[in-house]
């Protein structure tokens, strides 16, 4: 702190004697002192550095550097256990890109010229590693935005397209907000939408599936992986059940599974699939859909335009994304059993440390789900506060897209849960690049957090006096 | 095994550790090490030597992508996360080869 007037003097003076010596730095120089922080951040050089601006007017080369991305804040940054909200770009995605940022910057569809040709191949062969990952063929998988535009552009496509005859469609409660907004929306066009209940363990109910289905069904949508709970739904006897109906198409909401769970579109009869980048450590706004060519499913696409990807998606391919989202899967693929088994022996530990040294924790959803996804519920403690008290931790409540709101997640209330179990979850979500210290950091701090906020808390008081907290009237009137 | 597969193996090895090192991200450097030490270490038991040289050949372009990824990670990555401890950083300084981040 000392020091810092005495910088700043030297600062100016550097300043200065650039204005004078040379008038060509001046404009440089300004360009690089911009935010106080960024001042803040080259006061703080060490004095090497200080010398040598000291010295005299070297081209300042140093001061730009600074001042190209937001410097490293002093404070140390929390861990990231949200795996399920998004997940960091894998740094070999990040490489394959990189070219396609610079040099090869042609659009994929351009057919006349050298720049289309280069983009186009990389397209597809990232449209190859899509396919090979899911087991489909390439021309099956159209690129899209993301899984929310997949989910969208499936369901309301399918219905419409199918409208004059089929006015039924079968989705579950536990779905993301995208497929039951989507349905939501269609049911305002005058469909007829079934949302299934879910057992306690968030598994779909077979026979009430197969039973729900009518003559004018078109569309079971049941997503893979559950984003709150990790649940695995039984996607092989749903396609089952789904081919036994003539014109009863099965869509899966896979953003959360594919790369991560092994997924066959032909093994589980699957006809639509949504696929989302930044999932499997891709770039963000980019996604894919698979649409089966044979036996043809035919949709109505939503954008209308230049007839890319076989009209069902009009639009230029962000071919950088694209390719990003290529080497993400191909990557995925290579790596699904060695990631899979490293996450499942976190979850493990994340377990079993934390139910080993705190009570009345409850698992939400059944346990033989994917095991990055951990939805804890801490009796007697709020969330939100859990949330905030644990600082040092990127933590979820549950979905990403519902984080600002302090209701109940819906998808524990369709599980059973009573209001205090899904206002107290947390969702521990485990990826690649997670490591046995921060799990058991996060144990640690998680244990300390529940018991100090137990302590605040009245409720636990008396439940460790023996008091059936379920039994309080506690309403006066 | 023969002699200069094996030897070949080693050498790749070791560059493809300390690339893995270089990460200034902690996760990615702690999962590229884990995975090149647990990758390396089951190819220093393969018998098959048409095996052995397709995993060098294939290994030895991802260490080009590492070296990339890993000078642009120095570049743009690297906040320390509170789990970071002091062996954790000497660890990344004993590396010979270090590059260092621009600006730290």
């Amino acid at each position: 702190m000392l020091a810092s007037p005495v910088l700043r003097a030297a600062l100016r003076a550097q300043k200065r004697r650039n204005i004078t010596k040379f008038p060509a730095l001046v404009s440089r120089r300004a360009l690089a002192q911009s935010s106080t922080a960024t001042k803040a951040s080259v006061l703080e050089v060490p004095s090497a550095r200080l010398e040598s601006l000291k010295r005299g007017p070297e081209p300042s080369t140093s001061t730009l550097e600074l001042s190209q991305h937001p410097s490293p804040a002093a404070a140390l940054n929390p861990i990231y256990l949200d795996a399920q909200a998004t997940t960091p770009m894998d740094p070999r995605v990040l490489d394959a890109m990189l070219p396609y940022f610079t040099d090869l910057y042609g659009n994929p569809h351009s057919r006349t010229h050298a720049y289309g040709w280069e983009a186009e191949k990389a397209v597809d062969e990232a449209r190859r590693h899509v396919a090979t990952l899911v087991g489909a063929e390439e021309k099956d998988i159209v690129f899209t935005s993301g899984a929310t535009e997949s989910n969208n552009m499936i369901i309301k496509g399918v219905a419409r397209f199918h409208r004059e005859k089929k006015k039924h469609i079968i989705t579950l409660q536990t779905e993301h907000k995208c497929v039951l907004d989507s349905c939501r929306k269609l049911s305002e066009e005058g469909f007829d939408i079934t949302y299934l209940p879910v057992k306690q363990n968030g598994l779909v109910d077979l026979d009430l599936l197969e039973s729900s289905i009518r003559p004018d069904t078109c569309l079971i949508s049941i997503m893979a992986v559950n984003n709150e709970t990790g649940v695995i739904q039984p996607l092989a006897e749903i396609g089952r059940i789904a081919q036994k109906h003539r014109g009863v198409y099965f869509h899966t909401d896979a953003a959360q599974a594919v790369g991560k769970i092994p997924l066959d579109v032909n093994a589980m009869n699957i006809d639509l699939m949504s696929i989302s980048g930044h999932k499997i450590y891709g770039p963000k706004g980019v996604g894919a859909a698979y649409v089966r060519r044979r036996p043809r499913v035919r949709l109505e696409p939503i954008l209308s335009g230049g007839g890319q990807e076989r009209g069902l998606r009009s639009g230029t391919l962000p071919s950088t994304l694209v390719v990003g989202m290529g080497e993400a899967c191909r990557v995925a693929a290579q790596e699904m059993a060695y990631d899979h088994a490293h996450i499942s022996a976190l979850s493990k530990r994340l377990i079993d440390g934390i139910t080993s040294q705190v009570d009345h924790v409850y698992r939400n959803g059944d346990p033989n789900g994917y095991p990055g996804c951990v939805n804890l519920s801490f009796a007697y403690i709020e969330g939100e506060s859990f949330l905030m008290a644990m600082k040092n931790t990127a933590l979820s409540s549950g979905s990403a897209c519902t984080s600002a709101s302090l209701e109940p997640s819906y998808v524990l209330r369709a599980l059973g849960a009573t209001d205090d179990i899904a206002h107290s979850s947390i969702r521990f979500g485990i990826g690649r690049f997670s490591t046995e210290e921060e799990v058991d950091y996060v144990v640690r701090e998680t244990v300390k957090t529940v018991n100090r906020l137990r302590e605040l808390s009245p409720l636990w008081e008396m439940v460790q006096e023996g008091i059936d907290i379920g039994t309080i009237n506690w309403s006066q009137h | 095994m023969s002699g200069p597969a094996r030897e070949a193996l080693n050498v790749l090895y070791a560059n493809t550790l300390r690339t893995s090192q270089s990460f200034a991200s902690y996760n990615f450097r702690n999962y590229f090490v884990r995975r090149t030490n647990d990758l390396f270490k089951a190819a220093q038991s393969e018998q098959d030597s048409t095996k052995l040289d397709a995993f060098i050949k294939e290994k030895k372009k991802e260490l080009e992508v590492l070296k990339r990824a890993a000078t642009i990670n120095q570049m743009f990555g690297g906040r320390k996360l509170v789990v970071e401890t002091e062996e954790d950083v000497s660890l990344s300084d004993k590396t010979p080869d270090k590059m260092e981040r621009s600006d730290s």
